[in-house]
């Protein structure tokens, strides 16, 4: 196993070597190029203090020599061992331990090591927290689909997640924040960033200054939770669906009195019907799992309401609190449109199982559907989800530019669409190299996981 | 010389024989089992309607109209101010539609649209100079001190880039909320009408697509048919390249492409098409590894054919399959990621594009819903068309969907 893992590891070496040569390529062959002049153009500089400049960047980074000069003076940059130069930029000696230097940004004239420190973290754990969200959603879709192939369920949701897909995320997330969280309509998130200022004097977790308001908290919300949970899976279709809807109906009123303030107007009709009546849609639902989370997740949420309608004492949101608050439209955006890629190959993956003999047989046997289902198919068909989240990633990768630049969230997506434009060219190569090499490692973990989910496969 | 020719020929004589019994190529055959599912049948209809809609856009949206009689002179300002790129849609298409109604060999006809569209294209560059300075609100102000004697407008009469000066400050408008004019989908911060931008925007949209996935496709054909043809080392140092090309995400490989390259439509097209063929070359190189092992391609060498022949008269044929579904799934790809680009302000600097107009749509301070929904909305059906259209593609090359429909 370890041999395996070393040797993926210095199979990465040429990967991103190519990534970064293409990469340099691009931006040497591209017209104007990067030169000292274009460094300091548009500084106001004596001729003198032009000149000193010019030689400084030339000397720091080559940008008078060769185009292959400079990749491979870059290359010997970023390796932990190379040559040394000396003051003049002559070769002076060869040192395993010189340490691995990312440069200096051009614009924000700081190490690009810290830069990538600072923001990667934010983008990573954007998207560690849409995975579960994406896979979730996309396994319960999926199984059913399979188990219901060709009916009704099955095509609806084929057609409804493509058409998820489709809808454009930076459509969602201008709309989100257009009617979620502007001024204009509901102000229920926050516009932009990761955390509030105020937040980050905040304690971590969230504090209540009345004990009575606490316990009303977690009685009301788990009573509605409860409540909701025992609708959802004792009742019958209409008994679910009828004081559902009305819920919904009320929610949706009460919605309709944050936008528009005086008396009965069309607003308050038109959501009132249109909450109830995708509530009444969700409660006559066959499928029990996601009905039960969806209104067992409604009541909760109500009992938070009324808590907070009624509480007394003051109440300070606290870093974790606010920084959830905060991530809520961005993962949705980011989420939404991998479910459909996903579920479709999570029905795949279950058909063909269902179909096999070993699960003939233990239906044979007499072991029930629902455990032929998820005992012994579901674990067969995860392979290929395994072997998905490595693809999965760049995708996401991707899908974090848009949503970080849309929700003004300081983070690698944004970062790289900033030195792009700003034609900082140690940037551009750095965060080329951090998400190739996250990528790679991302196909990395998932093999692993493969070998671990599948005792026939092993890599001694 | 002569050995290749009498090859040629007799390769002529094989190639029915080699794809069997039925009539109709696979290919065709594929796509008439797609266009039997309803999916693809509403997806292919908003796709003719755009092209419909990109084609005839002059005659569609313009502020310049399309025949008026002046002093009982009958003059068309339309025609005066067409561009050589509306000329060559517009004679393109009817060409196009003559050579689709004579019945003609498929490879022919694609040959010919091909031969119209590059000889109009250069012939319009050359002859077609209109006028540069058009003053849109001449038209306005002549109409209504009565200086014409009839005018024909168009059903949209406002040009994209005519900002509705002689209105004064014509900003901001709802749709049909416009004192003297309506804007079925209101106007933009600078007067301009949305609707008339969304046409012309159509045509950057299906360009982009079409080009740019014919681009991809036909690097990752040549590529991938290389690699699956000789496999063996020629196979390994193609998927590494494959694999580099896969590790850096697209996105951010277009951004650098883009940022650094300029903005202009016909690099965006050519930039979108070169990052998107690793995934052609990929499922070409499956493909052909299967197919090398088949008889009628060993046939075919033994017969000493030529290579491009063996490839892509033997072999490409019958691995078009995943081909026509990538290529489905790739338009749509391709014009979401001219939409992101222009979405991020590094797409095309002066024509509206669906992405650019939702990118107006953020930039500024109140939030505008005609301003976003519209281009977003655009966007959508357009990509959930191609996706529909793949997803049938898909069903249809599916072998196992076959075998089971009777059961089902």
């Amino acid at each position: 196993m370890h041999t395996y893992i070393l040797r993926r590891l210095v199979l990465m070496v040429p990967t991103l070597f190519g990534i970064t040569l293409i990469v340099f390529a691009v931006m040497a062959a591209a017209p104007g190029g990067i030169s000292a002049q274009s460094l300091i153009q548009g500084q106001n500089l004596e001729p003198g203090a032009k000149k000193a400049m010019e030689d400084y960047y030339n000397r720091l980074y080559g940008l008078d020599q060769p185009v292959p000069v400079q990749y491979l003076r870059w290359l010997n940059n970023i390796s932990p061992a190379g040559f040394t130069f000396d003051a003049n930029n002559e070769i002076n000696g060869f040192s395993l331990s010189k340490g691995s230097d990312l440069g200096t940004s051009f614009y924000y004239n700081r190490p690009v090591l810290d830069l990538v420190a600072e923001r990667l973290p934010i983008t990573l754990l954007l998207n560690v927290l849409s995975l579960p969200i994406i896979y979730v959603i996309a396994i319960t879709i999926g199984v059913r689909a399979a188990t219901e192939r060709g009916k009704r369920f099955d095509t609806t949701s084929g057609v409804v997640l493509l058409g998820f897909w489709s809808v454009p995320t930076m459509l969602t997330g201008v709309l989100m924040i257009a009617f979620l969280a502007s001024d204009q309509y509901w102000r229920w998130f926050p516009t932009a960033g990761i955390n509030e200022r105020a937040a980050l004097e905040m304690p971590f977790m969230p504090h209540w200054s009345a004990t009575s308001d606490v316990l009303m908290l977690v009685s009301l919300s788990i009573a509605g939770a409860v409540l909701m949970v025992a609708l959802s899976r004792k009742g019958g279709k209409a008994v679910r669906a009828v004081p559902f809807g009305a819920l919904g109906a009320v929610l949706g009123v009460l919605m309709a009195g944050d936008v528009a303030r005086a008396g009965v107007s069309l607003v308050h009709v038109l959501l009132g019907a249109g909450v109830g009546g995708l509530f009444v849609l969700i409660g006559r639902a066959d499928y029990e799992l996601p009905r039960t989370a969806a209104m067992g997740l409604v009541g909760f949420g109500v009992g938070v309401g009324l808590a907070a309608a009624l509480a007394r004492g003051a109440f300070v949101r606290g870093f974790l609190l606010d920084s959830l608050w905060h991530l809520v439209l961005p993962v949705i955006c980011l989420s939404y449109t991998s479910f459909a890629f996903l579920s479709k190959l999570t029905r795949a993956a279950v058909l063909e199982n269902l179909l096999a003999d070993y699960a003939r047989t233990a239906r044979a046997k007499g072991v029930s559907e629902s455990d032929v289902l998820w005992r012994h198919v579901f674990r067969n068909s995860l392979l290929p989800l395994i072997t998905a989240s490595a693809t999965l990633l760049p995708g996401l990768l991707a899908g974090s530019v848009i949503v970080e630049t849309i929700f003004s969230i300081e983070g690698m997506g944004q970062l790289a669409v900033e030195a792009v434009k700003l034609r900082d060219r140690e940037l551009v190569l750095s965060v080329t190299l951090v998400s190739g090499l996250l990528t790679l490692i991302g196909y990395l973990i998932a093999d692993l996981c493969y070998a671990m989910a599948d005792p026939r496969v092993s890599y001694d | 010389m002569t050995d290749g020719q009498a090859l040629g020929l007799r390769d002529k004589e094989i190639a029915p024989s080699a794809s069997m019994a039925p009539a109709r190529s696979y290919a065709a055959q594929v796509l008439r089992d797609a266009a039997s599912i309803w999916g693809a049948r509403l997806g292919l209809i908003w796709i003719v309607m755009l092209a419909f809609v990109a084609v005839f856009a002059p005659l569609l949206a313009n502020s310049h109209p399309l025949l008026l009689s002046e002093h009982g002179d009958i003059s068309s300002p339309m025609l005066a101010y067409l561009t050589p790129a509306d000329v060559t849609l517009l004679v393109s298409f009817c060409i196009g539609l003559l050579v689709m109604l004579v019945p003609l060999r498929a490879r022919t006809r694609l040959i010919a649209i091909m031969v119209t569209l590059a000889t109009v294209g250069g012939l319009s560059l050359v002859y077609v100079t209109p006028s540069p300075l058009a003053v849109y609100s001449d038209y306005r102000i002549k109409q209504q001190t009565g200086a014409y004697d009839w005018v024909v407008r168009a059903s949209v009469p406002y040009s994209p880039k005519d900002y509705l000066r002689d209105y004064g400050d014509a900003g901001l408008e709802a749709p049909l909320e416009a004192a003297r004019r309506t804007h079925w989908m209101g106007t933009e911060e600078n007067g301009a009408d949305v609707l008339s931008r969304m046409i012309y925007a159509s045509r950057i949209a299906l360009g982009i697509g079409l080009v740019a996935t014919g681009i991809a496709m036909f690097i990752g054909i040549i590529l991938g048919g290389l690699m699956g043809y000789f496999s063996g080392r020629v196979d390994m140092i193609g998927m590494r390249l494959v694999e580099i090309f896969e590790a850096v995400p697209t996105l951010f490989l277009l951004l650098t492409l883009v940022a650094f390259f300029g903005r202009s439509l016909y690099l965006m097209m050519v930039i979108i098409g070169i990052t998107g063929w690793p995934g052609y070359a990929r499922y070409v190189r499956a493909e052909f590894l299967k197919l090398r092992q088949q008889e009628f391609v060993q046939a075919a060498i033994a017969f000493g054919l030529p290579l491009r022949s063996i490839l892509f008269r033997h072999m490409l044929p019958n691995g078009v399959g995943p081909i026509l579904v990538n290529a489905s799934f790739g338009v749509a790809s391709a014009i979401l990621a001219e939409a992101v680009l222009s979405f991020l302000g590094l797409g095309l600097v002066d024509d509206p594009s669906w992405g650019q107009m939702l990118n107006q749509a953020v930039q500024s301070s109140t939030f505008n819903w005609w301003m976003a929904l519209f281009p977003g909305g655009a966007i959508f059906f357009t990509v959930f068309a191609y996706n529909l259209i793949g997803e049938a593609l898909r069903d249809a090359i599916d072998p196992h969907l076959k075998k089971d429909q009777p059961e089902t």
